[in-house]
């Protein structure tokens, strides 16, 4: 053993297979979408139909053990499928149901709450959505006050969560709830999962900046859970959380996402002319590109180190801030930049369509909705733990102050 | 890919802390100003004796044949403590030149008097800018069986301090590569401190002969040894930035909890407790891109000299956001000799722009991005 830091032949050959895998089973009308899609979410039918795709092949829960469905992959192995999965332009995991959902019940679920959720999660077939945050908890998530209350075999739920993106269209809430009103919220909150069909649930879409209307706010209104959907125990909710965050360090860096824009940037300086040239000819843009790649590059192999578990004199989790201030960061930086690139042509609104309305050669798919995308890149910051919070964490575990 | 230290990275790295421990801190840095030509001859026995300058030398000229990752592994430890010693000159930049440049009994020679210390070795490659152009650059032209090399050289690194040269000239659009003897008539060194208390010089080389031996390379033989084995010292000093980024952030964070004001410990100020974060979030930044670096380093040169560019660009803009929040957290204590920080910041300031700054690599890149 020494330190080193090579890929193998092993890796280059298994992201050899599954590119060439992704490529035979990625519908090519998804992938067009993908490709062409002016906003950042997923068309919902396509990331059903491609989850399912995935699915055939047993590769769309990849972390999961294997007894569920997993693929046994090391974790360098599922960042190279992952890595490769952006750069095919395939739809994103349903991260809620994958990543969320299913560790939690692996973890802490029942045997039957396995049986019941897991399958579905795992071929597309019921979408999840995420009830954290309230209207008036949000990075103080520990004040949150929608309550579960006890009657019998069921709970009656009131309350309301926000920001829960596409609740609109999803099947499932995994839902954060004070199952305890006087208690402390680390031994208080409960975790339940939430049919969004129950009758008392009203979803409001919320009209964002971009146009789109994917987040929502979730009233709840005497709402009936069965208590088989309670997650592990009674207050046992925040140390469910606490463990997906532990378990959980890189998503938050969204690496591929940022070399997907990456190599769209890069698209654009070659498509947009400046002085009757490639913009990119341009060396006040060429360098601020070459800048922001170096930036991404480094990026890369923090997720890496991460990833690797690479010994240190601080906890892992501060290295797992780190992918989170960095990663929206370099989100912001990107977009903008394409943004700038684009300078008025930036400016046009495409209201809430999905695809680009015309085939206008004046408007390349490239050049369009890149506004749309800088314009919701602004809340990496803000969900998640937003860059503040990260900073306290990182001030406190990483520098003891 | 792998974290776990071998055995000779673990023997290496203790070594290195202990030495830290030792012979570094405020007196030792203070001092070092004092010294006649930066390098304190005791502390450089020691050196040697710890065997660092043997790392990077092939075993087959009795060197330990150490990967760049070893030496990055010394050079961090190192980095924490302001080691200026001589030994990226020497024992990375120059052993790698001389052992591809030269062959059978000269090349054990020298590589055999680098390991031990015997000849210390500068690189004279950056030409005068003055925009008069009242200084002329250093030409060679042949003369007989060797050549003549007329011209100057301007901040040669740790030249004050070497023996040896090896000297870039050109002719035309030609360079060459020439293993020159400091001492040598007609060579003029103006030697000079730099902030951060290590020693360079500007040298005017007046009509100085050499023999057809002095010539190591010429053409594109040249430009490839000295590419590379810039590249190898650049990444050498990008690990002794990451070294003392860690170490001016922890100098930093612990000053922030001594520090009183308005009654409490400043770092329990959230104000000061993001500047923290963001040393600390730059500094990691710093340590993933040199480990993107030394994946490359063997590589071919183009990759070589990307993944360079990238670990000297996103190093050197940590190193400036670490030691710019560390004098501000430090308030004017910062500024002042008595503090470590201050040397960590003009050591920082030097690590950023040798061989090459920020900007000179950004803009390196940015071709890159042009072109591709």
């Amino acid at each position: 053993m020494s330190v080193k830091f090579q890929f193998d032949e092993n890796e280059a050959l298994f992201r050899q297979m599954v590119r060439a895998r992704i490529t035979e089973i990625l519908p090519a009308d998804i992938q067009d979408r993908q490709r062409r899609t002016l906003h950042n979410s997923t068309d919902l039918a396509d990331q059903r139909r491609w989850l399912a795709a995935l699915d055939g092949q047993g590769w769309s829960v990849p972390a999961w053990p294997v007894e569920y469905g997993g693929t046994g992959w090391s974790p360098l192995q599922r960042f190279i499928f992952e890595d490769e999965m952006y750069a095919a332009d395939a739809p994103e995991f349903n991260w809620i149901g994958s990543h969320m959902v299913g560790p939690v019940l692996i973890a802490f679920g029942s045997d039957a709450q396995r049986e019941r959720f897991l399958p579905p999660i795992r071929s597309g077939k019921e979408v999840w959505a995420q009830g954290f945050s309230e209207p008036g908890s949000g990075s103080d998530l520990a004040s949150l006050r929608t309550q579960a209350r006890r009657e019998g075999d069921r709970y009656i739920v009131n309350g309301s969560k926000i920001w829960t993106s596409g609740a609109f269209e999803a099947d499932w809430l995994f839902c954060l709830a004070k199952t305890d009103i006087q208690g402390k919220p680390q031994r208080s909150v409960s975790c339940l999962m939430i049919d969004l069909k129950t009758p008392g649930i009203t979803v409001r879409r919320i009209e964002q900046i971009n146009g789109e209307a994917h987040l929502c706010q979730v009233f709840f209104d005497d709402v009936e859970v069965p208590v088989e959907h309670l997650v592990g125990e009674e207050g046992g909710g925040w140390s469910y959380a606490k463990y997906l965050l532990d378990h959980e360090r890189t998503t938050s860096s969204f690496i591929f996402w940022i070399k997907r824009e990456l190599a769209r940037t890069r698209e654009l300086g070659r498509t947009v002319l400046y002085n009757g040239r490639p913009i990119i000819a341009d060396p006040h843009w060429s360098y601020r590109l070459a800048i922001a790649a170096a930036e991404i590059t480094a990026h890369e192999w923090s997720v890496l180190r991460v990833l690797s578990n690479e010994p240190s004199t601080f906890p892992i989790s501060a290295g797992a801030s780190v992918l989170k201030v960095k990663g929206s960061e370099i989100q912001q930086t990107i977009t903008g930049l394409q943004v700038d690139l684009l300078g008025e042509r930036a400016l046009r609104d495409f209201g809430s369509e999905h695809l680009p309305p015309s085939d206008d050669p004046n408007w390349p798919d490239v050049v369009q909705g890149r506004t749309s995308r800088a314009m919701m890149a602004r809340a990496s910051t803000i969900y998640g733990g937003s860059l503040q919070i990260q900073k306290n964490l990182l001030a406190k575990l990483a520098l003891g102050l | 890919m792998d974290f776990e230290l071998s055995e000779m990275q673990q023997m290496v790295v203790d070594s290195a802390q202990r030495f830290v421990a030792a012979e570094t801190g405020l007196d030792h840095w203070r001092a070092r100003r004092n010294l006649e030509n930066g390098v304190d001859p005791a502390l450089w026995i020691k050196v040697v004796e710890l065997g660092w300058l043997a790392l990077a030398i092939p075993e087959d000229a009795g060197g330990l044949s150490g990967s760049m990752e070893d030496v990055a592994l010394l050079m961090i430890e190192l980095g924490k403590g302001l080691v200026t010693e001589p030994l990226v000159s020497s024992g990375v930049l120059a052993a790698y030149v001389l052992d591809r440049t030269l062959i059978g009994e000269a090349r054990e020679t020298w590589l055999d008097k680098i390991l031990l210390g015997e000849a210390r070795v500068a690189l004279a490659i950056s030409d005068p800018d003055a925009a008069s152009g009242a200084v002329a650059p250093l030409f060679f032209r042949p003369d007989g069986d060797g050549f003549v090399l007329d011209g100057c050289k301007c901040t040669v690194f740790d030249a004050p301090s070497a023996d040896t040269l090896l000297v870039v000239a050109s002719a035309g659009n030609e360079r060459a590569l020439f293993l020159v003897d400091a001492a040598q008539q007609g060579i003029e060194a103006k030697a000079y401190p730099l902030v951060d208390g290590t020693r360079a010089a500007d040298i005017v080389f007046a009509n100085v002969g050499l023999p057809a031996g002095a010539l190591l390379a010429r053409g594109d033989a040249a430009a490839e040894v000295i590419d590379a084995a810039i590249d190898r010292a650049r990444l050498a000093l990008v690990a002794q930035a990451v070294g003392a980024m860690e170490a001016a952030i922890a100098i930093t964070a612990q000053y922030a909890k001594d520090r009183r004001q308005f009654g409490q410990p400043i770092g329990k100020f959230q104000a000061i407790q993001h500047m923290a974060a963001d040393m600390f979030v730059a500094a990691y930044q710093a340590r993933s891109a040199l480990y993107a670096a030394l994946r490359d380093v063997e590589g071919n040169a183009d990759a070589r000299a990307r993944a360079v560019a990238v670990a000297k660009v996103v190093s050197g803009l940590a190193g400036q956001t670490v030691s710019r929040n560390g004098i501000q957290i430090h308030g004017g204590y910062g500024l002042t000799d008595e503090y470590a920080i201050s040397h960590y910041y003009r050591r920082l300031l030097v690590l950023e722009k040798q061989y090459g700054s920020i900007d000179m690599h950004g803009a390196a890149l940015a071709q890159i991005e042009a072109r591709d």
